[in-house]
């Protein structure tokens, strides 16, 4: 990882460099270093493995520059975007702006980089500087660590015991321990004409997401730890999802049809991040795609329902001090009391959507009327699951999903549905008929409960059941949501979802693989 | 001023990687294997949207990734992988060099904790074996690309120009056309590959590709399709398009052109109504290009069927453990037969695989029977088999994953025409859409662009937001037609692994007729 102090010299010169160039109307320099350990884990008691099967990392650095370049005689005013890999010297900042100079386009809709904020930053010092320095033996013991926490839940587990004749056979029963610690560590500075003083950040996350079977008897569980500390991580993940699994052994299948159910937490945030936020930016605004088009400032859920983005949230997992593009984070409200109030954005949509001649009719409402539903607080360059990327311009990327609600605890949430399916996991939760239809599928795959008279009961066997739900019916049929949210991932979402249980009137559910009980 | 980096840069430094990674695997006591990857490209990229530029650009990548296996009493393997550019090459031995320290620092440290949870663990701790990879014929070559036009010589303003004027015409087509997103690129890439076994290979590729996104806007409904066209070849593929045996794609602006007419087509179509129960359903290439690659090329790649993927895409239904397993079994009729192959000509073509095995043919299904899996050198000592080259990574900085390459279902001998002629009462099924696949990919729904109606052997009436869903034996067991026009597609995005690769590969099928439900509304 290069020091701060030397992204923040990088940008100082490299401003200055660009300032000098005649052709050059206004420009921004953003440099980043960015490092992503990842030890994905395979431990199967029946198939010969590593345990820790990969501990690896990528790591880069480099600058990005974005120049307006002058309308000069027959050429007219363009915008370009241009990078290099591990040089922030100001030669590296003359390649990247020679790349953008040769690559810029005359983007009708482009009308100014990014301008101050009315905003403050809040969050400063937030990281841990540990995490930003660990070892490759620290990289390998966070896997193992996570590995051996399942495995004492494993052997220790009277449950397991009672299924084989002897402990040393509990191999047979096919225990899988799968899944990856992520540590990303973060560094950028950002400078431009209109905001010359050079910004900087510094982010670093530890995350684990493990999933756990006893195949043999086709139970499935999940654990997840995400911590923005070193000493906070431990091998929860690992002990959660091996008890998990062993608790859902012995599931049963249900016919299909309209069950009243609780989304568990996962199942939450993979709705959430596949179907819902896809839809709540001012990008998918403007390309027509949103579910919610036309419905600005209208009901588009059940009041029971909420849901904003805070990335200035001091303590949440995916917090930034600024965005990339040097504006400050913060919380945008999305959907309040059911109602739609606000979008995600970044500074290219924001100002794109303000001068759509077709945004009233795209967003419901006027724009210019109702512009703090529109401020581009989520503008990063997220790329290659995980880091803020000097190669990549500012996309529209949430930070931290939260969902508050008021019901007290998962007993409560099962009084509420009275009969009905707890859907603790969900799978390839896709909007099959694109995302402004809102028709979407997946499967349930574990963690899964029927519950009968408030109270959960057997087990649910993990992939026997098909959602077929178009997201308005379940959002406008959201009774209730719990009060506490934890931090929840799915695989390759940039986001941090804290997911509440989520309570739904009605969700249709088809039997499937019934053959799969004869293989 | 850093060296320009072209992929000249890989031949000038093939030796010397040679060299050092012979030389480090000789010098580490506990180190048993070592690899290295070194991958570098130039390209050009444009992208338009309604009518109007968006972006362009012209630039280089460079990357390498590493891999050592060592341990002093049991083997476990260790990675690194590093993104790098004009500066570091002429120090690249140096990263490279870096980079097997930090790979085996972690294979090391990794073998240590996975003897102490052997100990640890009696029973479970049996299965963390000592690692080892099958043997390969270990190989030095070099392959070309292929191209008419040499993806370095096309002026950027020309990639600019050309998906501008795409864009264009795709807005201008009709008032209904709400939104177009239209974008090319076109590169070379070029891969070195060397093991402390003595492999060295030199592998470069053209590589072009289109894609369109459109949104259209009817009375009553709306409808966004996208597809992507592609192949490895030079800037042609956009201009010209590709005319092979199996490979049949239009330029990039008729290609736009067609997708965009079947989007505002559909936006006036009725939306297709779901049922109960199966219904007979004859599928076009272009859908049975998923349907391949979501129910028989992911679920027989085997690392995925080790459970190696259990955590993120799933596991296969075709493998419980190295015993008990599908192979030899029936999983369709005797018309099924669905094969992963490099060699042939396609947008998963190779010869030589990330760990330089020599690339060949696997059968996965074998007139109804199944045959195997995808392998890589690690999965394929673990299962006692022999490899067959699918172990890829989507860049030089990743770790490879068993990934399809051209992956398909085998012709049959029937004229498509009679398989639908043949239908008294039932749908046909165009152009793949969007999938969801259960766990083990025993089940799917994949949604279709159009869906017609079959009356009396004659196709009827077009719907919109319609596909299948089955359970996946159920649906192969059934397939009682399969025609003789194969085709080829190219797949662009193939996610998997974690971070996530998304990998180009080819995937296709003739015309074939089984029984589904319908999905919609």
């Amino acid at each position: 990882m290069i020091p701060l102090s030397e992204l923040e010299k990088a940008v100082r010169e490299g401003l200055a460099y660009l300032k000098a160039q005649e052709d050059v109307e206004e420009g921004e320099v953003y440099v980043a270093s960015n490092g992503v350990l990842l030890a994905r884990l395979n431990y199967t008691s029946h198939i010969p493995c590593n345990g820790v099967e990969e501990p690896k990392s990528v790591e880069n650095y480099g600058v990005g520059v974005q120049a307006v370049f002058k309308a000069d005689g027959e050429k007219v005013r363009r915008i370009g975007f241009g990078s290099e890999t591990s040089d922030i010297s100001v030669e590296g900042v003359r390649s990247a702006l020679e790349k953008a100079r040769r690559g810029a386009v005359a983007d009708p809709e482009f009308y100014t980089l990014v301008r101050p904020a009315a905003e403050q930053r809040t969050l400063n010092s937030y990281h841990d500087p540990r995490v930003l320095d660990i070892r490759d033996a620290d990289l390998v013991d966070a896997g193992w660590r996570v590995v051996n926490g399942a495995l004492r839940v494993f052997q220790t587990s009277e449950s397991l015991g009672n299924l084989v004749e002897r402990p040393e056979k509990l191999g047979e029963l096919g225990l899988i321990v799968s899944g990856d610690v992520t540590i990303l560590q973060e560094r950028m500075a950002i400078a431009s004409y209109a905001m010359p003083e050079v910004q900087t950040d510094e982010s670093a996350a530890i995350m684990s997401f493990i999933t756990s079977m006893v195949e043999r008897e086709g139970s499935k569980g999940s654990g997840y730890e995400a911590t923005t500390r070193l000493d906070g991580f431990t091998d929860g993940a690992g002990r959660e999802a091996a008890q998990a699994a062993i608790a859902t052994i012995g599931g049963v299948r249900l016919p299909s049809g309209d069950y009243r159910v609780v989304f568990g937490r996962q199942a939450t945030m993979e709705i959430m991040h596949y179907i819902v936020l896809p839809g709540l930016s001012t990008g998918m605004f403007y390309a027509v795609g949103s579910p919610f088009m036309g419905q600005m400032g209208q009901q588009v859920a059940s009041t029971k329902f909420n849901i904003h983005d805070d990335g200035a949230a001091p303590g949440l997992v995916g917090s930034k001090g600024i965005t990339c593009e040097g504006l400050p984070t913060g919380r945008t409200d999305l959907i309040v009391d059911g109602k739609l109030v606000g979008l995600l954005s970044n500074h290219y949509e924001t100002q794109r959507l303000m001068s759509d001649p077709k945004a009233k009719e795209k967003l419901g409402v006027d724009p210019k009327e109702n512009a703090s539903a529109f401020v581009p607080r989520n503008g990063f360059r997220f790329a290659r699951g995980g880091g803020r990327h000097f190669d990549a311009q500012p996309g529209i990327h949430p930070t931290n999903i939260l969902l508050p609600g008021e019901v007290e605890s998962t007993e409560s949430m099962c009084r509420l549905v009275g009969d009905g399916i707890y859907i603790g996991r969900i799978w390839y939760t896709y909007p099959v008929n694109g995302l402004r239809a809102g028709d979407f599928t997946g499967t349930v795959v574990g963690d899964s409960y029927i519950i009968r008279d408030g109270k959960l009961a057997e087990p649910l066997k993990p992939n026997t059941l098909r959602i077929t739900e178009n997201i308005r019916n379940v959002l406008n049929g959201v009774i209730g949501v719990s009060k506490e949210g934890k931090p929840t991932l799915v695989w390759a979402a940039d986001e941090i979802v804290y997911a509440p249980e989520m309570a739904v009137e009605k969700v249709h559910l088809d039997s499937i693989g019934e053959y799969m009980e004869t293989l | 001023m850093p060296q320009r980096v072209s992929i000249d840069a890989i031949p000038q430094m093939r030796d010397a990687v040679f060299d050092l990674v012979a030389s480090y695997s000789r010098s580490k006591r506990h180190c048993r294997y070592a690899d290295v990857r070194v991958e570098v490209s130039e390209g050009k990229v444009a992208v338009a949207e309604n009518g109007m530029d968006k972006f362009s650009g012209e630039d280089y990548g460079f990357a390498f990734g590493i891999r050592v296996l060592g341990g002093e009493n049991v083997v476990s393997p260790g990675y690194f992988g590093g993104i790098v550019g004009a500066a570091d090459l002429p120090e690249i031995g140096e990263r490279l060099k870096e980079g097997l320290d930090h790979a085996y620092e972690r294979a090391v440290a990794n073998a240590r904790s996975k003897e102490g949870a052997r100990s640890r663990f009696s029973g479970l701790g049996d299965a963390l074996y000592d690692m080892s990879l099958a043997p390969v014929e270990v190989r030095q070559d070099t392959t070309d690309a292929r191209y008419e036009i040499d993806p370095r010589t096309v002026p950027l303003e020309e990639v600019g120009k050309y998906v501008r004027e795409v864009s264009q015409r795709v807005q201008g087509l009709d008032s209904g056309v709400v939104f177009n997103y239209i974008s090319a690129y076109t590169m070379l890439e070029r891969h070195l590959f060397v093991s402390s076994e003595g492999a060295n290979i030199d592998q470069t590729r053209a590589v072009s590709q289109g894609m369109c996104f459109v949104v259209a806007q009817g009375k009553d409904g709306h409808q966004e399709l996208y597809d992507y066209s592609g192949h490895q070849r030079g800037w042609e593929v956009i201009t010209r398009g590709v005319e092979q045996e199996f490979i049949h794609l239009p330029h990039l602006m008729d290609f736009s052109l067609e997708l965009a007419r079947d989007t505002v087509a559909l936006a006036a179509c009725k939306p297709l109504k779901a049922t109960d129960d199966e219904v007979v359903v004859v599928t076009d290439p272009h859908y049975n290009a998923l349907v391949c690659h979501e129910v028989v090329g992911h679920p027989t790649e085997l690392d995925r069927a080790l459970k190696f993927e259990t955590g993120y895409a799933g596991r296969s239904w075709f493998l419980r453990d190295v015993k008990e397993n599908q192979i030899g079994k029936r999983v369709g009729s005797d018309l099924v037969t669905a094969f992963s192959d490099p060699t042939i000509d396609g947008f998963g073509h190779y010869m030589y695989d990330d760990e330089g095995t020599p690339a060949r043919r696997v059968y996965h299904f074998d007139k109804g029977i199944f045959g195997g899996f995808s392998n890589s050198r690690q999965t394929a000592a673990i299962m006692g088999l022999e490899p067959n080259g699918h172990y890829k990574a989507t860049d030089a900085s990743l770790v490879p994953l068993i990934r399809m390459s051209n992956t398909a279902f085998a012709p049959g001998d029937r004229d498509p025409h009679d398989i639908i002629r043949e239908v008294e009462k039932g749908y046909y099924v165009v152009g793949h859409r969007i999938p969801s696949i259960a766990e083990s990919r025993e089940n799917f729904r994949i949604t279709a662009m159009k869906v017609y109606e079959i009356k009396n052997g004659e196709i009827g009436e077009m719907f919109r937001d319609g596909g299948l869903m089955s359970d996946t034996r159920d649906y192969f067991l059934n397939v009682d037609a399969v025609g003789n026009d194969f085709r080829l597609f190219a797949i662009p995005n193939c996610g998997k692994g974690q971070p996530m690769q998304t990998k180009r590969m080819s995937n296709g099928g003739p015309t074939m007729r089984s029984r589904a439900r319908l999905t919609g509304v």
